[in-house]
């Protein structure tokens, strides 16, 4: 009897430990190989030819086609720089600059990661068509309603994220993934 | 207790190989993986374009929707695979996945240097063959060396604005995967 316990005990961990960990480290928002620079997390690997075996898990079942290095590179963001979850019940600022690129666009997601209906029907913005101050910076604001100036809508959603990518940067081929210079995501108020 | 101790630590060992073994075969058992999703959008050997992403209706999970697409699904069995696409003056770029959805090749619109795109996939051995007798033609394409069985390729263009669309959408349905050598 006695071992009989035993032996649970063990096939108990083993199953409990052994799955878990593995989905938790497969999961989107794996810790492996992520680079964070304020408050936008990047996953260099999954666009490189030796993608470790869990970005190789997580795009399997994902099913997602990541940026490669020689096209860009994408940075998500789910919180804002007070460090609270980014809620479709709120406006916020995106103000500040952006690494070097040729191009980039900025995309708002919902908590599954599909794109949110908006009542402008406007899916992101990109670097082309934004109206920046004398410096160079640019302010975007989310918001669910109706803004002047650079207005990214987003749904009135529970919690949301934000992608931006990067196309054409410098910043896949070389080391200067520290000290990155990103916009930063400000509260302004909510509803 | 200690045994009780001892076997739990045993069963953190087992655990450990689980954990290996889920994480090493989730790429063979995923059905939804890219490569199968793909073939949703016609046969093999052709280029298909992906409508644009929309809210509530996204053909692939987390494109830019912002871009537009082309994929084509190849093998190289029956020989090497050349892909020519006139592509619009605006950034575009293409990219190589495995079987698996690894990326094993990404280039640009500027790294390409032009607008036209002419790249040439073929397998150690099919690059050897080639070298022997190297078409003319090839001279100015850029050719990638992959140990591959099949893969897929992905163009993505660009749309500035909606005035661009019919231009992007016309270069990428010209976009040629099974060119002659």
């Amino acid at each position: 009897m006695r071992f009989l316990i035993d032996l649970a005990v063990a096939f108990a961990v083993a199953v409990i430990v052994g799955v878990g960990s593995a989905w938790f480290a497969v999961d989107r928002g794996t810790i492996f190989g992520a680079v964070s620079a304020g408050g936008w997390t990047a996953w260099p690997q999954e666009g490189s030819a030796d993608a470790d075996p869990y970005t190789l898990a997580m795009l399997a079942r994902t099913g997602e086609v990541p940026l490669g290095a020689g096209e860009g590179l994408s940075f998500t963001a789910t919180r804002d720089v007070d460090g609270n979850p980014l809620s479709g019940r709120c406006d916020y600022d995106v103000a500040g600059n952006t690494p070097a690129a040729r191009l980039w666009t900025l995309t708002a997601y919902d908590d599954d990661g599909a794109l949110m209906a908006n009542v402008a029907g406007r899916p992101g913005f990109h670097s082309r068509e934004i109206v920046r101050d004398a410096n160079g910076d640019f302010r975007i604001r989310l918001s669910a309603v109706v803004q002047p100036g650079n207005w990214l809508p987003i749904g009135a959603v529970d919690r949301f994220r934000l992608e931006l990518r990067l196309y054409d940067t410098p910043l896949t081929t070389g080391s200067q993934l520290t000290e990155l210079t990103m916009p930063a995501i400000r509260k302004v108020a909510c509803s | 207790m200690i045994r009780t101790i001892l076997f739990a630590l045993g069963g953190l060992i087992v655990a450990g190989m689980i954990h290996l073994t889920i994480v090493f075969l989730i790429p063979s058992l995923a059905g939804k993986d890219a490569w199968a999703q793909m073939a949703r959008f016609g046969p093999d050997r052709q280029f298909h374009t992906i409508a644009q992403s929309q809210a509530g209706a996204e053909a692939v999970p987390d494109l830019d929707p912002r871009m537009m697409q082309a994929v084509c699904r190849f093998s190289l069995a029956d020989g090497p695979v050349r892909i020519t696409a006139d592509l619009p003056d605006e950034f575009w770029s293409v990219a190589v996945f495995d079987r698996r959805g690894r990326n094993v090749y990404s280039l640009n619109d500027r790294a390409a240097e032009r607008a036209h795109l002419d790249l040439v996939i073929l397998t150690p051995v099919q690059m050897a063959q080639t070298r022997q007798n190297p078409p003319a033609s090839l001279e100015s394409a850029i050719t990638l060396e992959q140990a591959l069985d099949v893969g897929f390729v992905l163009i993505r263009a660009f749309v500035p604005d909606d005035s661009m669309l019919p231009a992007v959408t016309r270069s990428l349905a010209g976009a040629n995967c099974a060119a002659a050598l």
